[in-house]
């Protein structure tokens, strides 16, 4: 083949697929037509290597390296794949997608596991690598608008293993795009035990200004090779090196307001203490009581809200984490020059902590799921960790309570944020006292003195 | 007649508590239920509402559901809700239809 017809080839390709953007549709539909979608290999025509990058990614691993949290070796990874905190009792390590055993009551099965949402075929499962967990990544359930959930479900191959399903078909394949709010809530909408429960948040027009503005979740977690960036949550351990900013150029700046007085404010307190005023999902939950459900299997006592329907509560944050077995949350002070003051998901929950060492224990729920026996789960758990005297651990073990401190970066809001005499008020939304403020600051910062003349006039503008 | 008419207003007091916070829901009311989903119907794609039979886990009633959000019905184009599946629902009777507020799967990860 000659330069010139190679040099008119890539011509052609490039102005197709300009013109197939050009009309909001993603190129290779007749590529798809003709050949059928079989998997990242077809991804691969136009994308190569990002297969391959896929599986360096936190969303693959279900961990990283962790620089900001203490007592963490920083040359391991972290993740949901290893983690034992209080939201979610089990791993995919110890809680592996299985199926459990039967119901004393109703003598049926199901499928369950922390690992449903990987976006493998099980088979090559978290921080897989190789040419096998290449072919298995499901491309589709985060880029298409018509995936056929039918196929996404558990089922065991003929050799008996766990197989997670995925629609690899062309009608799902030729409605692939930017991911939309709708394919990253699949999974992230029902974390934790059920809809709203961990993150405590919608991102509909109703509930964040981003949305209303008809903004997507990738607009902000702005992905890099498949990598996204994600907040300062003290309880997200794992990600990619990347971070979300509201003060990015691109976005909303260093100073986003047009009054000085609210941009001073940025300095000392986080954008998301005025703009997200109210937060949501579960506040409390219990792993070592499980409560029957109507199809006879059980599931940990849980007790939630809808989304806005919580108070945050308040602490400097600098970006570090406490991290001991009855408290997870944000380090920092008035005084150390780079925390501001943030509002964070309050979460409580109970579960079995080692009688020897104090530390919290960890469940594989297949167990309690199937008879609510909580202690079969943590014994379950510390045989697949390895723990010595497993059964003597899982008998003696003592349940305790672990309070999570849940970043509360969604639930946006201009209309409803908080304005001066929210905060500099007697009853105001701050415990100053809390924060460290003396009670001659107090004083002075819960006087109408601070905000009298701004807010008369505002009263006067508005009326 | 006095012990008469006060049988009456008595009688007539009860009949209205009864109305008025009896199981049965009226006009207006949101009533709250938790139940699995017997059945789905949804008239193509481009459906702008469904219904979904629920039997109700505490009455053991069948609850034809009318579901018009968005997210809900996308939920059913795409299968992420089917037959099966155990719900939290809020409903309001209007019109003599139950209309979904709040329909949630229990269930997640």
């Amino acid at each position: 083949m000659s330069k010139k017809s190679v040099t008119a080839a890539v011509l052609g390709l490039a102005l197709a697929a300009t013109t197939a953007l050009a009309a909001g549709v993603h190129p290779g539909k007749e590529s798809i037509e003709k050949s059928g979608y079989k998997g990242p290999e077809t991804c691969e025509e136009c994308h190569p290597g990002s297969a391959k990058g896929f599986l360096d990614t936190v969303h693959w691993k279900h961990a990283s390296k962790v620089t900001n949290v203490e007592g963490l070796n920083p040359k391991e990874e972290y993740g949901m794949k290893n983690r034992i905190y209080v939201m979610c009792n089990g791993n995919d390590i110890v809680n592996n997608l299985k199926e459990i055993p039967k119901s004393p009551v109703t003598g049926k099965s199901k499928f369950s596991g922390c690992n449903t949402c990987h976006p493998g075929n099980h088979l090559s499962d978290v921080g897989s690598t190789g040419a096998a967990a290449e072919a298995a990544v499901d491309c589709l359930v985060c880029h298409s608008t018509d995936y056929d959930f039918r196929q996404r479900k558990p089922f065991k191959n003929e050799k008996g293993e766990v197989v997670m399903g995925q629609d690899r078909s062309a009608k799902a394949a030729l409605a692939i795009g930017k991911p939309t709010v709708k394919n990253c809530m699949v999974c992230h909408e029902a974390a934790g035990g059920g809809v709203i429960v961990k993150r405590g948040f919608t991102f509909t027009k109703d509930t964040d200004a981003h949305a209303a503005k008809g903004m997507v979740c990738v607009d902000c977690h702005k992905a890099k090779n498949h990598k996204m960036p994600t907040g300062h949550d003290p309880n997200n351990w794992a990600n990619d090196g990347l971070f979300v900013s509201c003060s990015d150029t691109s976005c909303h700046g260093v100073k986003p307001h047009k009054d000085a007085d609210l941009n001073r404010h940025c300095a000392k307190i986080a954008c998301q203490t005025c703009h997200i005023p109210r937060t949501g999902g579960a506040f409390a939950k219990d792993f070592t009581v499980w409560e029957q459900t109507p199809d006879k299997f059980y599931e940990p006592t849980t007790l939630k809200k809808e989304a806005n329907e919580t108070t945050p509560v308040y602490a400097w944050y600098n970006g570090t984490v406490k991290n001991t077995p009855h408290f997870i949350g944000p380090k920092g002070s008035k005084k150390d020059g780079k925390s501001k003051i943030t509002p964070f998901k309050i979460f409580q929950g109970k579960a079995y902590y080692n009688k020897q060492t104090g530390e919290l224990l960890s469940m594989d729920f297949a167990q309690p799921m199937s008879d609510g026996d909580t202690r079969a789960g943590v014994l379950s758990a510390a045989k697949t960790l390895g723990l010595k005297n497993p059964e003597k651990i899982a008998k003696e073990a003592v349940p305790g309570w672990q309070t999570i401190y849940f970043g509360s970066n969604h639930l946006v809001t201009k209309t409803k944020a908080l304005y001066c005499a929210n905060c500099h008020a007697p009853n105001g939304v701050l415990n100053f006292k809390d924060l460290g403020y003396s009670d001659k600051e107090i004083l002075k910062l819960t006087s109408p003195e601070l905000f009298m003349e701004k807010l008369a006039q505002k009263q006067k503008e508005d009326w | 007649m006095k012990k008469a008419v006060s049988v009456m207003v008595l009688v007539a007091v009860a009949a209205l508590t009864i109305f008025c916070f009896g199981s049965i829901a009226s006009a207006g009311e949101e009533v709250k239920m938790v139940g699995v989903i017997t059945k789905i119907e949804i008239a193509g794609k481009d459906a702008k509402t469904a219904t979904a039979t629920l039997k109700d886990n505490k009455t053991e009633q069948l609850v034809v559901i009318t579901v018009e959000d968005d997210l809900t019905l996308d939920k059913f184009k795409d299968h992420r809700i089917v037959e099966g599946d155990e719900i939290r629902c809020k409903y309001e009777v209007i019109d003599g239809k139950n209309v979904s507020k709040l329909f949630r799967k229990t269930a997640g990860c």
